[in-house]
Formats: structure tokens, C-alpha cells, sequence
């Protein structure tokens, strides 16, 4: 999988940008590139669940990132930038070392009030507030995203795809508007995806087809941001050996809704969307089935030092509209009914101990497996409904 | 150690006293930017990276002093009406992922004043609204 990442024109970009660097080292006139990092550690401990590792009833320091980013302007009108992420989740996450993203943005049209460009490569997929930089921890409003919305188990998903973006952006009176319209072939194949469409590994993978993807943001002057988010993906099966499975078609669409508003030192922040999975083909062991995912959260943040933070979130996650409460999941599978739920209570606290050094701890209350990550987890029967997480995370960047 | 603390009182006074002065930051630019003066919602566009050029389409290159330096804060607080903190995010957000760059950031008031007078469409800052040889200061509106 990480050599897969790494192979072709990707890192021939990659290379390239960096090779291209010291030229403009000491350039007074400000430099046409730039590089910076971070690297960030967390240990979890947790209560009959497991989250990232062996948390349960002790401690994990399986969660581990870590980012190399770079961008180089050759052009006034052109932006090549990527990012070499590390990172370590648990069981759910074992790639190390890989290429997140590596993309060029030209932009052919530019005035002082209004720009259009198109990015392409290995771009970075606009979805909701956070996801663009969901591996930088200063950039996340708590150690852990909203599970919700920003389900770390389908991130491979969600992170960056081959194709491009069509994108344009304008400041005017009431405000400012943005938009990106694009196409990519996503990345299904990955362990954790496998687990939330098929709700199992299987022996066969799954390959992304094509996805449309869409957002449009208004940032208002009362210091409000409303965003739309759409995208639609669809996946095929290839079946394995001896696979139960026949070669089935995924469908995966969403909506999601954003809202944000600033108030002085407080950000009130609430997301919702609700992405339909659509499963066909796949024979008997899996039959045809549609389902509408509910997830929702209301976040606020309160800067009371200039440097400390207090989160309090609230966060919903529902694997069947219809069917929130799992009962009617239970009676036709026999499997507890809290695997189709999941709402969390977040408390957290960041410090920006310097400027290269924030330091966060955070505590969940949640009532609910419905986004426990699978791998982490692999036996049904002994997940628990009721369970607690504390986090702590230590960021340097540079 | 007494020496120090002392020190610290001292120098704790004397930023009370200058602090009108550390307030009245001035908006300083490029001589060859076009323009006598720049409104406050242009202002704010420029440092949170949604307006990329002048009007003469040359680009902007932006320039700021660290996060916790006092003319900064009261740049950020005052001509923009943002916290520090919500400008770093901002930046953070469009350079990570590949939109924007962050400005460049300058150590202190003379690197700022140098950098700003040799690069063309620069725009920077500095405490006093004084002028200086080769750096034109925008008036606010």
C-alpha cells in the first residue's frame, strides 16, 4: 500500500519540489516556497471499548502523526504543494509513511477581488470545515474530529484522490464566497472502509469507480461561514478466493451542511449531514440494501487566555435514519443494537505552551459503538454500549 | 534571580506606559503600491488571504511579526479585528492544505521596515506611524 503511494508521477512531483528549493533561499524579496511541520504524540486510555490501540483499561501511544509539507510557487499563477504524512492510528491505521497529497493549482484567472483555477494531481477533497487538514493538529478544534461527521474509520475516503478541481473565489460587499467542483477516483481500498460499507473485512477489495465532489462557502461580514458540501462516489467489488461475495456495486452519496459563527474569543460550530450507502449485486451472503446515515454535532470554543482553550461538543452519529435506536438492527441480525449509534460528549483543553508547542487533553462520554473503529475492536459480542476515553496529545511544528 | 523579577516590573511598566504608541500601528507598503490609503475590509481581505493582488494586479506579499509580538497583537486586534490566534488559524488552514501560502514572517520592527522597502507589493506594519526612507505608509479608511 505505501509503496503504491509513493510510485509514478506523485513522487516525481514530489522530488521535483523539493530539488527546487534552495534556489530561492535567500531570496529578501520573499521566498517562492515554503516548507513547514509538525509532529504530534497521543496517549489514550479508555473504559471497556478500544480506541486506537490497546487503550481499554490502560494505555495506548498508538496514535502517532506526523507531516511534512511544501509548497513552491514557480509562477504567480501556479502553486505546486504536497505532504508526506506519517501516521499511526491503532490497528486501523498501520501505513506509516505516505504521500497525502501532491497537487498543482493553476490559477488562469486572477483580479483583485475574484479568482478561478483549476488544482489537480493528488488533491486534497473539500469536505466540511476541517477535513482539508484533519492529520495537522493545530488545525482541528480537539485532539479528535467530530466521529460523526468526520468518521475517522472511512478517512481514506474522505483524505485526497487523483483527479482535479475546478475552483473560484470572490470578495465583495456581503462578503466572501468560494467554491470547488471536481472529479476524483477515490480510494476505497482500504481496511476500515471495507469494514463501514461491507460491515466486514472481506476477502476480495474494494475500487473506487469516479466521484463528484462540490462545496460552496459564504463567509458573511457578521463573521459567519456557511458552507454546503456534495459528493457522490461509487466503488465496485472485485471478489476475492472462495469469496461469498459477487462482484457488487457501492454507492455513497452526501450532504453536509456547515455552519459557523464567531463571537470575540467564542467559535460556535455546527455540522450536518447525511451520506446514503447503497449496496447492490452482491449476491445472497449480502443482499441489495439503502441506508441514510444521520450525523450531527454542535461544537463551542472559548479562547479565555490568549494561548488556552476550552471545547465542549455534542455529537450525534446515526447508521440508520430510520433505525436510530438499532432495534429493528438487533431483531434482524441478532447483533446489539448500539452498534448503529453512537453520542458523544467532548470536553477538551488546549494550550499553546509556545509557538512551536501545543499540549491538549480531552475527555469523551459516549453512549454508543456505532463509530468504534473495527480493527481495534474485531470481536461484535464484546463491545459495550456505555464507554470513556481521555486523550492527551502533545504538537510541536516548525 | 530578585534582579530579574525586577527587571521584568520595570520592563512591565514601561510597555504600560508606550502601549498608545504600540497601538497606533501603521500600515506600511512597497513605494511602487499604488494608492494613498486602504479600506478596512481590504485590509482584512489581504491578511486572511482571500485578495492576492493590488489593484494594478501585482501581487501582494505579505509580511507579519511572530504571533505573541505586542505590535502584532495590536495590528490584529485594531486594523483587523481579529484575534492572533484566529489569523494563525486561518493560515494554517489555506497552507496545509495547498490554497494559500502564510505570510512571511519577520522577526522584528527593522527586518520588517527592510523587507517591506525590498520587496515590490509588500505590505507589513510597524508601531509608529512615522515615516521612513523607501517604505509608504497607507492611510487606514
Amino acid at each position: 500500500m505505501t509503496a503504491s503511494r509513493f510510485s509514478g508521477w506523485n513522487s516525481l512531483l514530489l522530488s521535483g519540489l523539493l530539488a527546487a528549493l534552495p534556489a530561492w533561499a535567500n531570496d529578501l524579496a520573499g521566498p517562492r516556497y515554503q516548507i513547514q511541520g509538525f509532529a504530534a504524540q497521543g496517549l489514550i486510555g479508555s473504559t471497556n471499548n478500544n480506541f486506537f490501540g490497546d487503550s481499554r483499561d490502560g494505555v495506548s501511544t498508538e496514535f502517532t502523526e506526523a507531516g511534512l509539507h511544501g509548497t513552491w510557487q514557480p509562477l504567480d499563477a501556479l502553486r505546486l504543494s504536497g505532504q508526506v504524512l506519517y501516521r499511526r492510528a491503532g490497528e486501523s491505521d498501520q501505513d506509516g509513511l505516505r504521500l497525502d497529497y501532491a497537487q498543482a493549482d493553476w490559477r488562469f484567472f486572477q483580479t483583485e477581488a475574484t479568482q478561478f483555477g483549476i488544482k489537480f494531481g493528488k488533491v486534497k477533497l473539500p469536505y466540511g470545515l476541517y477535513n482539508e487538514t484533519r492529520d495537522v493538529p493545530f488545525t482541528r478544534p480537539g485532539i479528535l474530529l467530530p466521529q460523526s461527521v468526520y468518521v475517522d474509520n472511512s478517512r481514506d475516503l474522505l483524505l485526497a484522490a487523483p483527479g482535479f478541481f475546478l475552483h473560484g473565489a470572490s470578495v465583495q460587499k456581503y462578503g466572501a464566497t468560494d467554491f470547488l467542483l471536481g472529479w476524483v477516483r477515490p480510494d476505497f481500498n482500504s481496511e476500515s472502509v471495507e469494514y463501514v460499507f461491507l460491515g466486514n473485512t472481506r476477502p476480495g477489495k474494494l475500487e473506487g469507480k469516479g466521484a463528484l465532489g462540490a462545496r460552496l462557502r459564504w463567509d458573511l461580514p457578521t463573521d459567519t461561514t456557511l458552507m454546503v458540501t456534495y459528493a457522490d462516489a461509487k466503488a465496485g467489488y472485485v471478489p476475492g478466493n472462495a469469496d461469498p461475495l459477487a462482484a457488487g456495486d457501492v454507492r455513497y452519496r452526501n450532504l453536509l451542511f456547515t455552519l459557523q459563527q464567531r463571537l470575540d474569543t467564542l467559535t460556535l460550530t455546527a455540522e450536518y449531514g447525511e451520506p446514503r450507502g447503497k449496496l447492490s449485486g452482491f449476491g445472497a451472503a449480502l443482499p441489495d440494501s439503502a441506508r441514510t446515515v444521520q450525523a450531527f454535532y454542535l461544537q463551542g470554543e472559548w479562547r479565555f487566555r490568549p494561548a488556552w482553550e476550552l471545547m465542549l461538543r455534542h455529537d450525534l452519529f446515526y447508521r440508520d435514519k430510520n433505525d436510530r435506536n438499532g432495534r429493528q438492527f438487533q431483531a434482524a441480525t441478532g447483533l446489539p443494537a448500539h452498534n448503529m449509534f453512537a453520542r458523544d460528549w467532548t470536553l477538551g483543553l488546549r494550550w499553546d505552551a509556545t509557538r512551536n508547542l501545543m499540549l491538549r487533553a480531552e475527555y469523551h462520554y459516549v453512549n454508543g459503538t456505532g463509530w468504534l473503529p473495527g480493527p481495534d475492536n474485531p470481536a461484535f459480542f464484546s463491545r459495550e454500549q456505555y464507554w470513556n476515553m481521555w486523550l492527551l496529545q502533545a504538537a510541536y511544528r516548525f | 534571580m530578585a534582579h530579574a523579577r525586577f527587571l521584568f516590573w520595570r520592563l512591565l511598566v514601561l510597555i504600560f506606559l508606550v502601549s498608545p504608541l504600540a497601538a497606533s500601528a501603521g500600515i506600511i507598503v512597497h513605494p511602487g503600491v499604488e494608492g494613498r490609503s486602504i479600506s478596512a475590509a481590504n485590509l482584512r481581505n489581504i491578511y486572511t488571504l482571500r485578495q492576492t493582488l493590488w489593484p494594478n494586479r501585482q501581487p501582494i506579499v505579505i509580511f507579519v511579526l511572530p504571533d505573541d509580538h505586542p505590535v502584532h497583537e495590536a495590528f490584529a486586534k485594531e486594523k483587523l479585528g481579529l484575534y492572533p490566534y484566529r489569523l494563525r488559524q486561518t493560515w494554517d488552514r489555506l497552507s496545509f492544505s495547498g490554497m494559500a501560502s502564510a505570510p512571511i514572517e519577520v522577526r522584528d520592527e527593522n527586518e520588517m521596515r527592510a523587507r517591506v522597502r525590498a520587496t515590490p507589493g509588500a505590505i507589513g506594519y510597524t508601531s509608529k506611524d512615522t515615516g521612513y526612507d523607501g517604505i509608504k505608509i497607507l492611510r487606514l479608511e
